[in-house]
């Protein structure tokens, strides 16, 4: 008995695309069907055989030796486990969603993942949507952006700062470029055409100052550049543009320019009242009045 | 009507005509109309004072009467309404408009008419003629004939208007129907804008230093004055609806300068000058006009050429703020000057500055963007602002509780659970300006009783320092050495100097700060009133 799955696993490797029953059978003809059954069983319990099935029937193939050396020790639940992490790619997958997929019970599924983790074949990576959840995914994989965050997020933070200076530099790149369109005294046609930026102008100029440590694509570049329109400093229009023109995106280009506000502070925050916190809590004879208004008094010796 | 209304409407009847009046007009304020002796018995004044406040009010056009509604031949009702008395906080942008405009002729006949609500056109130009003369040199006084003009011209360019006839009021005659509960409008009035034939020759004269005594005698002399001059009965009032519309397009104006151009600004204001006739005040935008006119109407020292004019045109035209809009191709292109959409832009700017400076930039980023996206998920908002979730949420829960922004729930299960509902934030922005303008009331309100405190508290020494101006005159008056007056002017102490000198300080910065306030509300109250119409 013992020889007959060292036989059958010799004659697997003679043969690295697989073997059928029948080759077994022709090799060793002396081989019961159950013994033969058997033999091949240890070998899928021991991990070396993979079963497989083509138009003539069952195929036994011998495992890739590099796999077959990591799980060895494994038993079929862990394999089952790695097998649906693996599945989920770089984008990672959920504890919750891997008990659903194998049907195993959670304690069962946190053993199987801590003896993994220790085996260095998978890892958990904090995903940034809800800092408790973690994804599971194989160990040598990249995390997909929508896990990590993108270029805004190192280690779970988000980069405010970072991104409060590439707002910066945009907005300065595009106002310069508008003070230099009035400047040049020409036309105003003229003059509003090259005081706009397409968003390919504003990310080779970012890529170029080298501030950032992350490559920056086009479309976070215009995430910043969203921030500016709504900071009310920039305007944005959509041309039409010729398909293979630099920085165009399905026949469209998008320009950016700098604008400036349409009115001054207004008069209302002028006054200590526009900004008072406690503006509500406050009439005449109350704890906080008009008469006895600290605000007011600071302002007045201003 | 609201509370802060009437409370602001208290004070600036108290500051302009006294407690008393003021006391009658919040009344009427708050109760309605009522009949003269409803308003003396709850009000608890005697007859005679109430009589003339309300002569007062309705001097002043704060009041109006009518027969009484429960049946013909009852008592008069009296009613005010608020907007009448607050324009009262405008009267300091008027009198300047008034003298920009047309110099300090126009800007004195103005303030008579707005000091003493409706006067007749021969002695609004003698009053003004007289103190015109007073600022003069020696021996120099203002002509009648000057001052005329410069009222016709006012009366051209509708500042000024008739007063409506008043209806005869109590009429005993039973086949009469009761006069209409709405005051007649100055403009149904075909003569509304027509200057009486009068016949005014002289000068002003001079009212001289020490004629303390006489000053009373020649005020007997003028009410008893029987020079008549032809235009008897015909009273005229300030008309506050040209004003406004003249604010409104400096207001358009000047956010095209901002936004664009002196260029462009000088455009549109030659646009809106030529549509001041043509245009009804509710219209929503200027008729059309051709590009060829618009050339043609261009200031002489602008000279740029056609096709410039036609690419500034365009450029206007596709801003997107949409000052001006494109209302057809003849005549080289028929433009318009999109009033309402101007007023809606600037009191979105108005909200947003007013976030900006309260709550900071960042949350005015995200104020802006709920201008612009309608509705956003809490985190959409996260996203599109790049705000960290923590930071986002306390700026959204801030500007909720301050009422900026509103929560709207859209559930995906009939029974609302929150796990099932979609939260949406979203800014409206004509409840929100609305609410905006109440906090101005409140502020002006609150400016206006920090200056009478101020004033109260030193009123010892305010009293004090005009005493000794008076001894300090009549003692210049009748020839004094100079000994004596210093040490009258020793009198007062220097830290007293010092406290007079910045009570003056404080309260001219208060009073400027009521005036800046007043801006605010002007917008506001345009965008409230022209999504009334439109």
């Amino acid at each position: 008995q013992t020889a007959g799955w060292v036989q059958c696993e010799e004659l697997c490797q003679q043969f690295p695309h697989g073997i059928t029953d029948q080759v077994i059978q022709n090799d060793m003809p002396h081989l019961e069907p159950q013994q033969r059954a058997m033999a091949i069983n240890k070998l899928l319990s021991l991990g070396q055989l993979d079963l497989l099935r083509n138009s003539s029937g069952l195929l036994y193939r011998m495992k890739d030796m590099q796999s077959t050396s990591k799980m060895k020790g494994s038993d079929n639940q862990e394999k089952l486990v790695y097998q649906i992490i693996e599945d989920a790619g770089n984008k990672g997958i959920w504890s919750r969603d891997i008990r659903f997929k194998s049907n195993l019970p959670l304690t069962e599924i946190n053993k199987i993942l801590k003896n993994l983790e220790s085996k260095k074949l998978i890892k958990a990576v904090k995903s940034v949507a809800a800092s408790k959840k973690k994804v599971y995914m194989l160990y040598n994989l990249q995390p997909d952006r929508s896990v990590t965050g993108g270029a805004w997020y190192s280690d779970q933070d988000f980069e405010s700062e970072f991104v409060e200076v590439l707002n910066q530099q945009c907005f300065k790149f595009l106002q310069s470029k508008a003070e230099a369109a009035r400047d040049s005294k020409q036309s105003p046609m003229v003059q509003r055409n090259s005081s706009f930026a397409t968003s390919h102008e504003v990310w080779k100029y970012i890529c170029e100052l080298g501030i950032s440590k992350v490559d920056l694509s086009m479309d976070d570049i215009e995430t910043i550049l969203n921030t500016l329109i709504y900071d009310g400093k920039v305007e944005m229009t959509v041309i039409a543009a010729k398909e293979g023109t630099v920085g165009s995106v399905d026949g469209q280009m998008k320009l950016y320019r700098g604008v400036n506000p349409v009115i001054q502070p207004t008069g209302v925050v002028r006054t200590p009242c526009g900004l008072c916190p406690v503006f509500e809590d406050c009439h005449e004879g109350g704890e906080i009045s008009p008469s006895n208004c600290i605000y007011m008094t600071e302002w007045l010796d201003f | 009507m609201t509370a802060q209304e009437v409370r602001l409407c208290g004070l600036l009847l108290q500051e302009h005509f006294g407690e008393v009046v003021a006391k009658v007009g919040t009344h009427l304020l708050k109760s309605g109309a009522q009949n003269l002796r409803t308003i003396i018995h709850e009000t608890g004044i005697s007859l005679d004072l109430v009589k003339k406040s309300l002569c007062v009010l309705v001097q002043h056009g704060t009041c109006v009467f009518s027969s009484g509604r429960k049946a013909p031949g009852s008592p008069t009702e009296y009613r005010t309404s608020c907007d009448r008395i607050l324009r009262i906080l405008r009267y300091p942008r008027y009198i300047y408009t008034a003298k920009t405009l047309y110099g300090d002729t126009g800007e004195l006949i103005i303030e008579e008419l707005l000091q003493r609500g409706d006067m007749t056109m021969s002695s609004t130009v003698k009053t003004v003629a007289d103190r015109l003369t007073q600022n003069m040199e020696e021996g120099r006084s203002m002509d009648y004939s000057e001052v005329s003009s410069a009222f016709s011209k006012l009366v051209e360019t509708h500042f000024l208007q008739r007063c409506p006839p008043m209806a005869g009021a109590g009429t005993k005659d039973s086949g009469t129907p009761a006069t209409p509960a709405t005051p007649a409008i100055p403009e149904s009035f075909p003569d509304c804008y027509r200057v009486p034939h009068v016949t005014l020759i002289g000068r002003g004269k001079r009212r001289l230093s020490n004629e303390d005594g006489e000053d009373q005698r020649n005020a007997k002399k003028t009410k008893m004055d029987s020079e008549t001059h032809g235009d008897e009965g015909i009273y005229w009032q300030v008309n506050f609806e040209r004003f406004h519309l003249h604010f409104r397009d400096q207001a358009i104006i000047s956010a095209v300068a901002n936004k664009l151009d002196q260029t462009s600004s000088e455009i549109v204001r030659t646009m809106l000058r030529m549509s001041e006739v043509t245009t009804s005040p509710t219209a929503t935008c200027t008729k059309p006009l051709s590009a060829n006119e618009i050339f043609r109407s261009l200031p002489s020292s602008y000279n740029i050429p056609r096709p410039i004019l036609d690419q500034y045109l365009t450029l206007l035209v596709d801003d997107p703020m949409e000052f001006v809009g494109k209302a057809g191709e003849s005549g080289g292109g028929m433009y318009v000057v999109n009033l309402h959409k101007a007023l809606a832009n600037l009191a979105r700017a108005t909200l947003e500055s007013v976030v900006q400076e309260r709550f900071g930039s960042r949350s005015a980023r995200i104020f802006r963007l709920l201008l612009r996206k309608r509705h956003l998920e809490q985190k959409q908002v996260e996203d599109f602002a790049m705000i960290p979730a923590k930071e986002a949420k306390d700026m959204l829960y801030t500007l909720l509780s301050q009422n900026l922004v509103q929560l709207q729930e859209i559930p995906k299960t009939p029974d609302y659970a929150p796990s099932r509902t979609f939260y949406l934030y979203t800014v409206n922005q004509l409840p929100t300006a609305r609410m905006l303008l109440q906090n101005c009331y409140k502020t002006v309100a609150n400016l206006i009783e920090r200056r009478l405190f101020e004033s109260k508290e030193s009123k010892r020494l305010l009293e004090k320092s005009q005493r000794i101006e008076a001894i300090l005159a009549s003692l210049q008056a009748s020839g004094a050495e100079p000994e004596q007056l210093t040490e009258v002017e020793e009198m007062i102490t220097a830290p007293e100097k010092q406290q007079l000198e910045a009570l003056r300080l404080h309260i001219n910065k208060l009073d400027s700060a009521e005036n800046q306030v007043d801006e605010t509300i002007f917008l506001l109250e345009s965008y409230v009133n022209s999504t009334a119409t439109s």
